[in-house]
């Protein structure tokens, strides 16, 4: 009975400390997918990956580095540190190997620019209401 | 002098700055064309010897880094990028302003999982963790890199060269593979490769010939698993320049090729508050000219604690030896002048604070024993007993990138 109770109270307390779906990855319309692979994912957020399957430019845009919805994507949909993430970008800006991500001070202005931006991927905390604008389920 | 050499700053902060104050607009008109750059000063205290300018008893005020770079990726397959960089290091290096990089690049192959690409120009050579960025005060682990492993003096044989690179990399669902392979010309016009390596015994001076790259390579895998959680890395290589001497015997040395061939693990444990970090290296060396040759060996572990958000701290311990057989220096006391110049081994505490994302302060505490890590040409006396193998010195630096 105890143990039962105390397992019960970790699940809650596991569920309290990482709450599902705190961020989605959002892409423009026109991106030529429903769904991408995790090592996708962490390859295109890295910079790395540049261009979608039928070859157009990938557009990376990011919030702040110490933005709750930031460490959200890191931790909960890419599964690495926001850290780890900017010294990535960094070790590749500066050696000239890759561009960086534009940086948007927002959600609001997340949400307008992945709408206005062909190619565009992103992140929001809910899921969008704007038909320009789609999720992108990470597995 | 002095005018010529505040001129010079004035004019690259200018060029910095302006570039700096242009990069948003840059960036609002086109992403596909980014501007960044960066410029960190450095002030050293030590209690003996000097390092990076006369820092001995004082505050040495000249190290400093400047870099300005600019890429443009017209299309998804290309890439264009180019860096210029002033450097200052006492004597070592003087802020003469020069390309860092300049490279186009092709992608070969890209699908979700593989990607494959060629570079050519003035490329950038992975090795190790740090190397490709080293003089990028926010990419490094602390204010100067691990001198085991990246030591200044001998940075000529791992910067960017002429030549040619191909870059890999395969992603999967818990791991991430990538390599490089680079075959360049080594940049080998550089003073303190003559004090390295063609050193004259019992004076102060080296020979009077110079040096010429020869053809080299260079190859890097780092495997990253969970994301990076796990680092793992191996790098290795084969580097090489030519002596030409300037006199004919027995006036000076005999013409030779000086090789290195250095392999270094890399093992990195990265997590949230923690990141350990250790990495090993090896090098054969080979100097045809001294006809000698011996194997140098270097490592350090370092624990960096991310203890408030926009602060860490770190501490490491580092060790390098010129000859690992040989590790007091007596075989090649003629030639390395005194003991201690052909180790060193630190202590190396530091602490970070990021005042916004573009500056970070930082102060670095080294206890040294040895000295290995210093330049003759910031020592230029030691036979008179200047050098001190004891020693402790204090880094404080400020970084801003852009």
């Amino acid at each position: 009975m105890a143990i039962s109770h105390l397992i019960a109270t970790v699940l809650f307390a596991l569920f309290l400390s990482f709450p599902a779906g705190a961020v989605e990855v959002i892409a423009n319309k026109s991106v030529p997918l429903a769904k991408i692979s995790l090592g996708s994912a962490r390859a295109v957020f890295g910079m790395r990956q540049v261009k979608w399957p039928d070859g157009s430019l990938i557009r990376v845009f990011v919030l702040p580095d110490s933005n709750p919805v930031h460490g959200a994507l890191c931790k909960e949909r890419l599964n690495l540190y926001p850290y780890q993430l900017r010294q990535s970008w960094d070790r590749l800006i500066f050696s000239g190997m890759a561009q960086a991500p534009i940086e948007v001070a927002s959600e609001a202005e997340m949400l307008a620019s992945v709408a206005a931006t062909p190619g565009a991927i992103g992140y929001l905390a809910r899921p969008p209401q704007n038909e320009k604008v789609k999720v992108l389920n990470v597995e | 002098m002095w005018n010529e050499f505040r001129n010079r700053i004035a004019g690259l902060l200018c060029l910095g700055v302006g570039l700096g104050l242009g990069c948003p607009a840059l960036a609002g008109g086109d992403d596909r064309l980014q501007l960044h750059g960066f410029l960190t000063q450095t002030l050293v205290h030590t209690d003996a010897n000097n390092f990076g300018g006369e820092s001995e008893d004082g505050v040495g005020v000249d190290m400093r880094e400047l870099g300005v770079n600019i890429s443009f990726r017209p299309d998804s397959d290309w890439l264009l990028s180019a860096q210029g960089l002033a450097r200052w290091a006492g004597e070592m290096d003087d802020g003469d302003p020069r390309v860092d990089y300049a490279f186009v690049e092709r992608s070969l192959y890209a699908d979700e999982a593989h990607r494959l690409s060629v570079s050519l120009g003035n490329v950038k050579n992975p090795y190790g963790l740090y190397n490709t960025t080293r003089d990028v005060a926010h990419t490094r682990p602390g204010v100067i890199l691990p001198q085991a492993i990246y030591l200044d003096r001998m940075r000529n044989f791992f910067l960017a060269a002429p030549g040619m690179s191909l870059r890999g990399e395969h992603e999967g669902m818990r791991h991430g593979l990538n390599w490089q392979l680079s075959t360049v010309r080594m940049e080998a016009d550089d003073p303190e490769l003559d004090y390295l390596f063609m050193p004259i015994p019992g004076s102060t001076v080296n020979a009077p010939g110079h040096f010429d790259g020869s053809g080299s390579w260079l190859a890097q895998t780092m495997l990253d698993l969970d994301g990076g959680q796990w680092r793992l890395g191996l790098s290795f290589g084969d580097v090489g320049m030519r002596y030409k001497p300037a006199l004919p015997q027995p006036f000076d040395y005999p013409s030779g090729k000086v090789t290195l061939k250095p392999v270094t693990l890399t093992l990195q444990r990265n997590l949230e508050k923690v990141t350990f970090t250790a990495e090993f290296s090896r090098a054969k060396v080979d100097n045809e000219s001294l006809a000698i040759n011996f194997v140098s060996q270097g490592w350090y572990a370092q624990a960096t604690w991310r203890f408030r958000p926009r602060w860490e701290a770190w501490l490491r311990n580092e060790a390098i030896y010129f000859d690992k057989d040989n590790k007091n220096g007596s075989r090649y006391d003629s030639l390395l002048l005194e003991r201690g110049l052909g180790h060193s081994k630190s202590w190396v505490l530091g602490v970070r604070h990021d005042l916004t994302a573009q500056l970070a302060l930082s102060a670095e505490l080294h206890s040294v024993n040895g000295l290995a890590m210093l330049s003759p040409a910031d020592n230029p006396d030691p036979v008179n007993d200047r050098f001190s193998s004891n020693w402790n010195m204090l880094l404080l630096q400020a970084a801003y990138r852009f």
